[in-house]
């Protein structure tokens, strides 16, 4: 359904708002100025996006209220997230400096070998992408937990594992869509890889399979009969439909007639459990390949697939009519199976019961409905009938983000990425954007007017690295994005260099290497310049000259020398004497540099 | 999301941070000058390292001599006269706060100050309540003490002056924050003023070759020039090409493009791109981020407003903080 956008781009605001809230947040600035309050605030840009703001008390009569008469306090915009701590983003921030670092300078040396020769040198530019975003994935979370069944416990039906994050999710969303190159011809069943991996995000803002399956794992101890609980029944089913395979076909060995004083007695039941079970576990499926301990049978080549795609279901018909149902005679069992196998045959509504938001009917209808589903505009229109048959009440913002890949729709996935991912986010996942198509690099790195000829792409950078410049534990990774930015980059990276403290020596040396290294002459000069006359003037006379004579600043030091030469014309005493002496010797070893102070030699 | 930096002293009316945002100056309503230094880069606690009585009167602003020419900073006091101030450290006196140069402007009062750093030297802009403006420069850039003036002008574009009584009650002054040494000077100002000539925000160029300043531009349509400017602010420009400057008058704040290529007449085209209207009341301050991109504003409402551009080059309020 080309077309069919959804209106979240918040009209390519920066920090997107959304178009019915017209009016921007108002924040409250907490602070502990006695009343009363004046209303006279001032503000003042720290370095990169935080903002300070001076808040004064009004002239009150002596013996006022509170003892201070202001205060100061410091707000950091892009304030980060709740999900994930400040010392995890550093983390994050540091981790994928070098990575991205690494794209740049292969995207620069792919771009100069196709200038001297375009044939030779064709590169699958996909697959250097594809291993950045290999290498940042890594850094938002462990491995993934896959809902496989344990072998220890038969009672633990799912993993314990540490939440997702969903930033992680995003991540491997856009990678499966915009990079890998292998997948497109498996979306699909990457889906149903992806949600079985971060169902439960889905959990906060309404109920899943998987919220469902915690529940059941938590009463299983206290159930006796199992088979007699309709939950039970519920939750097989429901983890059939999103093809969770191993976890029902576990399930189904909890039911009771596998239990040895029952199998006697209970044999006719026994058998249709395990036929389903056999079915279950033989599914065909249409990728690439299964990893160890996952049931189904892989097929790469479409014609194979459908060969046993329609052996398996006549397979599942047929066991549906078969006459052993007559003489199962536990009611609960005979119509959980056959549920289970209308899953199977793609039954729309046994698949509509069985799930809980439209992702998990979208990933069911893939699995048992329509599995040759290709191409995004047929992937888009699906999901749209899904959202129609089982709408969240409240948006999950993931969802937001799939809905803007599947509808082809770049400046939609940029606002959801920046909306509720920000600002790292947006930066990085733009690498993966321009991989995947012409049209998103077009968009995305042409320059525009209205941004001052900036490229979106660019601006992003931008404001990361802004981002990045108001913390001093991160500020020094902010040059890999500056300078990665040919339009605008070098002049905010003067500006933050510029901006740097020179009082204290080990970060003026940071800052002169990074002058160094990107040659930022004139930079580095005014930087030494700067420190030398506050050394200087702070009584430190040597360490001044020194700098100034590293700024070679001829001016400054000449009005030294004249300064120098009126004091040694004065009657001075001793000690001061001494320290004249020492500073010209200072100033002889280089008298080149020194600027007009040789004549203090005389 | 907002940390408690420091506590300001009892009467304190004004701040403000230098160049790198490690030291904060305050000014108070007893003339007492206060400065809070930061113990580490990395650390965000500030202490009050020096109290120094700068005057008798209450200070009202407060501005950071640039980097590289010391530690120092303007003191503008309510009576109408400003003095500089620097820290030092002399022969075997310690470190202290010293004054510089006391500056008066006869009967007129100053309103503001603001420095510039041109390829040759240290500018001083100051605006005072006639309406004139004074351009000095630094004859020695290792010591304060010694200004020369270098012009003094109305803020006028035309060559008919207005009268020479005009009453200005604030002005405002921005320079262009250059980047590159080779870029020539110029400024913005505007006044509040009784007089409405004077008070049109109106862009200043020296003009090296004659040794002259130059209104290059005016920041007002024909029908708002009288209007009374409240604040003007110059936009960083990381390589935009063209000048981006915001101007908060009566009616609200709006955002201009200067063009960056000089026209046959000798002035820069303007145009108005938006008009900022949500603060309620006067607006008094205006600060841009280091990039340019992000206004933040405050006014007589007590709010501190943000602002930016969308991607279509529109401009909008991005979020308003209010003191609780």
């Amino acid at each position: 359904m080309p077309g069919a956008t959804s209106d979240s781009a918040g009209g390519g605001a920066l920090v997107p708002l959304s178009p019915e809230t017209k009016r921007s947040p108002v924040y409250p600035l907490r602070h502990s100025v006695g009343p009363p309050v004046s209303p006279r605030v001032s503000v003042c840009w720290a370095r990169g996006s935080s903002l300070r703001v001076s808040i004064f008390q009004q002239r009150s009569p002596p013996g006022g209220e509170g003892d201070a008469g202001g205060e100061v306090v410091e707000v950091k915009l892009n304030g980060g997230d709740g999900e994930i701590s400040d010392a995890q983003w550093r983390r994050i921030a540091y981790g994928s400096m070098s990575p991205f670092a690494m794209l740049q300078s292969r995207r620069n040396s792919v771009s100069t070998l196709s200038r001297i020769s375009p044939s030779p040198y064709h590169v699958d530019w996909w697959e250097f992408v594809m291993e950045y975003s290999k290498d940042i994935n890594a850094l938002l979370g462990g491995p993934e937990s896959t809902p496989a069944s344990v072998i220890e416990d038969p009672k633990t039906v799912l993993k314990k594992s540490e939440k997702p994050a969903s930033l992680k999710a995003a991540w491997e969303l856009m990678e499966l869509f915009y990079v890998d190159k292998l997948s497109q011809a498996w979306l699909p069943e990457r889906l149903v890889d992806w949600l079985a991996d971060y169902d439960s995000l889905f959990s906060g803002s309404c109920a899943t399979v998987h919220s469902k399956l915690v529940d059941f794992q938590n009463e299983l101890i206290n159930i006796q009969v199992i088979e007699d609980n309709p939950t039970y029944w519920e939750v097989i089913g429901s983890a059939l439909a999103v093809g969770w395979l191993e976890i029902v076909v576990k399930l189904l060995h909890l039911h009771g007639s596998y239990q040895l004083d029952q199998l006697s007695s209970r044999e006719t039941e026994n058998g249709l459990v395990e036929a389903v079970a056999v079915l279950i576990s033989k599914m065909p499926r249409m990728r690439l390949e299964l990893g160890d301990g996952r049931l189904g049978e892989c097929y790469k080549a479409k014609p194979d697939f459908i060969k046993a795609w329609e052996k398996w279901r006549s397979q599942i018909t047929k066991l549906d009519c078969s006459a052993y149902w007559i003489q199962c005679h536990h009611l609960q069992t005979r119509e959980g199976l056959k549920n289970l196998l209308q899953i199977m045959l793609g039954n729309t509504n046994s698949l509509s019961s069985a799930t809980c938001h439209w992702l998990e009917l979208y990933v069911s209808h893939f699995l048992y409905v329509r599995p040759f589903t290709v191409g995004l505009e047929s992937m888009h229109g699906l999901a749209q009938k899904c959202i129609q048959l089982k709408p969240v009440p409240r948006s999950q913002k993931l969802m937001g983000l799939l809905l803007g890949i599947l509808g082809e729709n770049t400046e939609v996935v940029l606002a959801e990425c920046s909306k509720e991912f920000g600002p790292w986010m947006v930066a990085h996942a733009i690498e993966l954007m321009t991989a995947g198509s012409d049209e998103a690099e077009s968009l995305l790195c042409e320059e525009q007017y209205d941004l001052g000829e900036l490229s979106l792409q660019e601006l992003h950078r931008l404001v990361y690295a802004q981002v990045l410049c108001s913390h001093a534990f991160t500020w020094q990774i902010a040059p890999v994005y500056l300078t990665s930015c040919m339009k605008q980059g070098m002049g905010l990276l003067e500006i933050l260099l510029c901006k740097q403290p020179v009082q204290h020596n080990e970060l003026l040396h940071k800052n002169l290497e990074i002058c160094r290294l990107y040659e930022l002459d004139d930079v580095s000069s005014h930087i030494m310049k700067i420190a030398g006359v506050h050394h200087w003037k702070h009584g430190r006379k040597g360490a001044g000259v020194f700098w100034l004579q590293q700024a070679q600043d001829e001016v400054r030091l000449h009005k030294i020398a004249q300064q120098l030469f009126a004091s040694v014309g004065k009657s001075i005493s001793d000690e001061s004497f001494k320290q004249w002496e020492g500073l010209i010797e200072l100033l002889g070893s280089e008298s080149k540099t020194a600027g007009g102070l040789e004549f203090l030699h005389k | 999301m907002e940390k408690s930096l420091l506590k300001l002293d009892k009467g304190t009316t004004c701040t403000s941070w230098n160049y790198s945002g490690d030291r904060l100056a305050s000014g108070s309503v007893d003339g007492t000058l206060a400065v809070f230094d930061s113990r580490h880069p990395a650390s965000s606690s500030f202490a009050c390292t020096s109290r120094t009585k700068v005057h008798e009167g209450s200070i009202v602003k407060i501005v950071w001599v640039p980097p590289g020419y010391g530690d120092a900073v303007a003191c503008v006091c309510e009576d109408g006269t400003f003095s500089l101030w620097e820290e030092l450290v002399e022969d075997s006196v310690p470190l202290q706060w010293k004054l510089c140069e006391r500056f008066k402007s006869g009967s007129a009062k100053v309103l503001d100050v603001q420095f510039g750093v041109s390829p040759s030297s240290l500018k001083m802009v100051v605006a005072s309540s006639n309406g004139y403006v004074k351009v000095y420069e630094l004859m020695n850039p290792m010591e304060l003490k010694n200004w020369q003036l270098q012009a003094e002008f109305q803020n006028v574009i035309d060559l008919v002056s207005p009268s020479s009584k005009a009453l200005c009650s604030s002005a405002s002054i921005s320079w262009n924050p250059l980047r590159g040494e080779g870029q020539g000077s110029s400024f913005i100002l505007g006044f509040s003023s009784d007089s409405p000539q004077l008070t049109s925000s109106k862009v200043w160029e020296y003009d090296q070759a004659h040794q002259r300043w130059l209104p290059v531009a005016e920041l007002a349509l024909p029908d708002d020039k009288g209007d009374w400017v409240y604040g003007v602010a110059w936009a960083p420009n990381i390589g935009r090409p063209y000048e981006v400057i915001a101007v908060a008058t009566e009616k609200g704040i709006s955002i201009w493009h200067l063009s960056l290529n000089v026209e046959v007449d000798g002035r820069l085209s303007v145009e108005k791109v938006a008009s900022l209207s949500g603060h309620e009341g006067e607006v008094w301050q205006m600060e841009w981020d280091m990039s340019g991109m992000t206004l933040a504003t405050t006014a007589s409402d007590g709010s501190v407003k943000l602002w930016q551009s969308n991607l279509k080059g529109s401009w909008q309020e991005q979020a308003t903080f209010v003191t609780t």
